[in-house]
């Protein structure tokens, strides 16, 4: 008997670390993709964007799950000449805008501190669901920005700017307060690899278009459209993901997808940063492209097969929640009977200044009469002072 | 078997009293009506509505209304909601009255007004904040930018169209703000399409298409919810109503799609008035086509034919009607019946519910034409004066009807920084100075906190023009309160004009602000630092250094300094082995 308790003890210990090893899996997926620029000649940006935003729909990442940020409107600008469509394509064969498309932070929205909020969920508690990045530890985020940027910042709207360190500290505050388990970082702007340079927080793999003192260039135009409609990084990416990651069961890695990038057809050095991620170089080149732009759901269940634990959790769970209610009951009945000798009837009196109601002034004659004779019963004592005045 | 068999038939019979139950609290229809405006334009007005049953409603118990909707009006204990996008201007001219009565249309952007039960001001606009917040979200616009400074509480303009018991009237608390800036797009209509039951799947909506409806020369969505007793029944209904109105231009919308941008028509297409004296092969007067009825279908100006009926509508009403004269041709595809009805101008159509739908109308050369209903008033509004510093509005109303007078409220809500000098306010009446003004109610503006509200209530006498003017200073805003793109100008919420049920709303204006070039305030603040381091470096240097000629500097190197300091040390221990030596000798 006590061997036997002995020999089993392996089996134990190895189902104790059976959730350690499940943990290096992620159980959701979410995508944040920003444009930072506005006006109709950054159409290209939008288009960027949008690109992304179809192919992550593609891959099985749900629009509840998709934060996209779109800082002006193209589809419906007064100068598209295609009304409600945004082509990332001279051939125009693919409408990015859809039917079906859910934008979740549009316009004046788009600022640098609504996308900090965003990411540090330090956000009111009116704000909806839908603008909030729901995630948990167990989460991979990709990150995909696009814009006109510098040395170590990326303009937004071109009204104010997000630097290198700002994002570096806003991803160290998401892994202080558990909110992703790996995260792609990804950016299509000039000098793009020096905006990654600064983040410090681990599990993170970042992508940038181009080196410090580099530009990124537009990939073609549409003369139809009349301006630029895609950047040649984010291009070279999609042609990537088109052409090779066509269902969620793709095995490609992100060291196929960081290979296929070919330097003298982006006209700029696209960079990696893997010193971050845990097994650096070697470790993030074997992630799979799904784990970031798909939406792979590892399911996890604890203590499977063990039926009775699973019903003695939820009996012991459901007393609890039956005496939590108890407890919340009581104290309500409590305050309730505290409150009530005291009404506070009187705050429905306090009302907020509303329009008040102007009236016509009928009585102006009267007024102006009254002031006419003050005046000259005034000038009538002056005058009368200076006349009984004793001549000396 | 046969305890079985009687369960079933158990089963079955509740499963029928259900639904019938369900049946007789909620309904659901839908209909387009079409109607041609001139020259070739198309009104094309969707209407889709359904009761549900408040009882049911409470319950959390949604049939056909949206329970993405429904749980955001119950979590801001909202009675009332009206919900309008907008774009375009209704050209009241040509197009005659609006579709119903204006009471479906908002202004320019976004405008959103709600009757929200709670005790007090405070409350009820926290939830307020609550209802626009969720909404931005529900049907992704910026309404959470209506905050206070764009809230107004209108005291005469806006009046509930529920039936509301007298209990909650009077904790009842109207808000109503606008977004004249706020782009309306295919996001937009995403969301609305899924507030339907039928999802723009089946049924009149699967005509709308975000590349159609926003080419439109004017359109206008809205969603109204209410709620409404008959005196008899004792259960109240929760109505909602959702609407689309669209001004399509004929031309426009034949083009192809993957091919929008017009080209000149071909020399030898063009149609040319050869009783002009100077008409030759190389001059050309285009002929009027006024007196041809333009040739159009569904499936040319919508895209794609009308996808059978919605299964959910059980009223048996004709979905699909068109306001045209009876000697119109009008082709339907089959399976469709035709009904015309004894006006001479209104004919609809029974659609066979799994068949697509198509209606064509050939180019015709008809006199006739449905009579267009007059407005009750024509109402344009524009800015004069000029300047950086002040400005003037002038809202010029036009009362068509030869017999009638009519009185209505005029209402403006201002930003903040539009100052609105009220002792201005001017009304004239064909040009002479009349007292038209009834009553008028005015909250001022509080800087950087709300907005004005002015509402006035006009008698505008039969065939007459009344011509409103009022004066105002634009503030100067802080550096960061300008939008990135501060050129453009701000937008001015439109006026609106209520005529008892009938409203009309005024486009909006564009407001051009003193804008400074914003690179500008770098410059000073580069050439200011440099010159405050150039006087504070000279100035520190003035008193921490000491200034001597060449020659004495030599004694104040450092090895000066050290040989003095060993001196000093040595001298106080002379001193110190001195005053030993005096011990000792004592």
């Amino acid at each position: 008997m006590k061997l036997s308790n002995f020999l089993s003890l392996p089996v134990v210990l190895a189902s104790l670390l059976a959730p350690a090893t499940v943990a290096a899996e992620h159980t959701s997926n979410w995508a944040v993709l920003v444009s930072t620029s506005r006006f109709w000649f950054n159409y290209r940006h939008l288009a960027n964007v949008l690109s992304l935003y179809r192919t992550v729909k593609r891959l099985g990442i749900p629009d509840s799950q998709i934060i996209l940020m779109l800082p002006d409107d193209m589809a419906c600008n007064p100068r598209n000449a295609f009304p409600g469509t945004v082509y990332s394509n001279a051939d125009r064969a693919v409408d990015l805008y859809g039917d079906n498309i859910e934008v979740d932070y549009r316009g004046y929205e788009v600022t640098v501190e609504n996308f900090i909020r965003l990411l540090t969920d330090r956000v009111g508690e009116e704000m909806p669901r839908s603008k909030r990045l729901l995630t948990d530890d167990r989460s991979n985020i990709l990150v995909y920005m696009t814009g006109h940027g510098g040395n170590e910042f990326l303009k937004f709207q071109d009204a104010e700017e997000i630097s290198a360190f700002d994002l570096a500290d806003a991803f160290e505050q998401m892994w202080e307060k558990k909110r992703y388990h790996e995260l792609l970082f990804m950016i299509d702007t000039c000098q793009a690899n020096t905006m990654y340079s600064k983040i410090y927080s681990p599990n993170i793999i970042a992508t940038g278009s181009s080196e410090i003192d580099q530009s990124s260039y537009s990939h073609h135009a549409d003369n139809d459209v009349g301006v630029a409609v895609i950047d040649r990084y984010t291009y070279y990416n999609l042609d990537f993901l088109e052409k090779e990651v066509r269902e969620p069961s793709s095995k490609k890695t992100l060291g196929d997808l960081f290979d296929s990038y070919d330097e003298s057809k982006i006209h700029s050095h696209p960079g990696v940063r893997w010193d971050l991620f845990p097994g650096a170089e070697q470790g993030g080149r074997e992630r799979l492209v799904m784990d970031f732009f798909g939406n792979v759901q590892n399911v996890e269940v604890d203590n499977a097969g063990n039926s009775t634990q699973l019903a003695e959790d939820l009996l012991l769970l459901s007393k609890k929640i039956s005496e939590l209610r108890q407890q919340a009951d009581a104290t309500e009945g409590a305050e309730k009977n505290a409150t009530t000798p005291q009404p506070i009837k009187g705050s429905h009196m306090v009302r907020k200044i509303g329009a008040a109601k102007v009236e016509a002034d009928h009585r102006s004659w009267d007024k102006t009469a009254m002031g006419v004779w003050a005046l000259v019963g005034c000038s009538l004592v002056w005058w009368a002072g200076e006349h009984m005045q004793p001549s000396v | 078997m046969l305890l079985s068999l009687l369960f079933l038939i158990g089963s079955l019979a509740t499963t029928i009293a259900i639904s019938a139950l369900a049946d007789s609290h909620s309904d659901y229809h839908e209909q387009l009506l079409l109607r041609p405006l001139h020259p070739s334009l198309l009104l094309a007005s969707f209407n889709f509505q359904s009761n549900t049953s408040l009882t049911s409603f409470n319950q959390q118990n949604f049939r056909y209304f949206p329970r993405s909707l429904g749980q955001i009006l119950q979590h801001a204990n909202t009675r009332e909601l009206h919900l309008r996008f907008s774009l375009g201007r209704w050209d009241a001219e040509n197009w005659g009255a609006r579709p119903w009565g204006g009471a479906r249309e908002g202004g320019t952007g976004v405008e959103l007004w709600a009757w929200v039960e709670a005790e007090t001001d405070d409350e009820a606009d926290q939830r307020w904040l609550t209802l626009t917040n969720a909404l931005s979200g529900l049907f992704c616009a910026s309404l959470n930018f209506i905050d206070s400074t764009r809230t107004t509480r209108p005291v005469v303009s806006f009046h509930p169209s529920g039936n509301h018991s007298n209990s909650t009237l009077s904790n009842l608390h109207l808000l109503h703000g606008t977004l004249p800036r706020e782009v309306v797009c295919t996001e937009n209509l995403t969301p609305f399409l899924k507030l339907l039951p039928c999802k723009g799947k089946a049924g009149i909506s699967s005509l709308l298409d975000g590349h159609k409806l926003f080419d439109a020369s004017w359109q206008s969505m809205s969603i109204d919810v209410r709620p409404i007793c008959s005196p008899g029944a004792d259960d109240c209904q929760l109505q909602i109503t959702q609407t689309i109105d669209m001004v399509l231009d004929l031309q426009r919308s034949k083009r192809p799609r993957d091919n929008p941008i017009p080209r000149p028509v071909p020399q030898e297409e063009l149609k040319c008035d050869t009783s002009k004296p100077y008409h030759s092969d190389d001059t050309c007067f285009p002929l009027d086509a006024a007196s041809q009825e333009e040739e159009f279908s569904l499936s040319h100006i919508f895209g794609h034919s009308l996808r059978g009926t919605c299964p959910l509508a059980n009223d048996g009403a004709p979905s699909v009607c068109i306001n045209v004269p009876h000697a119109r041709e009008v082709y339907a595809s089959e399976g469709a019946r035709e009904e015309k009805d004894s006006s001479g101008y209104m004919r609809c159509f029974q659609l066979s519910p799994d068949k697509d739908f198509d209606m064509v109308l050939p180019q015709q050369e008809i006199s006739e034409k449905a009579p267009l209903a007059q407005p009750l008033l024509y109402a344009e509004r524009s800015f004069i004066g000029y300047g950086q510093e002040r400005g003037g509005v002038q809202a010029i109303l036009t009362n068509p009807s030869p017999t009638d007078a009519v009185d209505f409220v005029y209402m403006e809500s201002l930003p903040w920084f539009m100052k609105l000098y009220l002792h201005t306010l001017k009304a004239k009446i064909n040009g002479q100075d009349k007292d038209t003004i009834k009553e008028m109610y005015y909250r001022p503006a509080l800087d950087r906190k709300r907005g004005t509200q002015l509402e006035v209530r006009i008698l505008i006498p039969a065939n007459s023009t009344l011509v409103l003017t009022y004066d105002f200073e634009k503030a100067i805003l802080r550096y960061t309160e300008y939008p990135p793109d501060a050129n453009r100008g701000f937008d001015i919420a439109p006026a609106v004009i209520t005529i008892g049920d009938v409203s009309i709303r005024t486009t909006s204006l564009l407001l051009p602000l003193p804008t400074p070039d914003f690179s500008m305030p770098y410059n000073v603040i580069i050439l200011t630092s440099t010159v405050m381091a150039l006087s504070f470096g000279f100035i520190f240097n003035l008193l921490v250094r000491r200034f001597v000629a060449m020659d004495e500097a030599d004694q104040w190197d450092v090895r000066a300094i050290r040989l003095k300091f060993a001196a000093t040390i040595r001298r106080l221990a002379r001193r110190f082995k001195k005053y030993e030596k005096i011990q000792k000798t004592e």
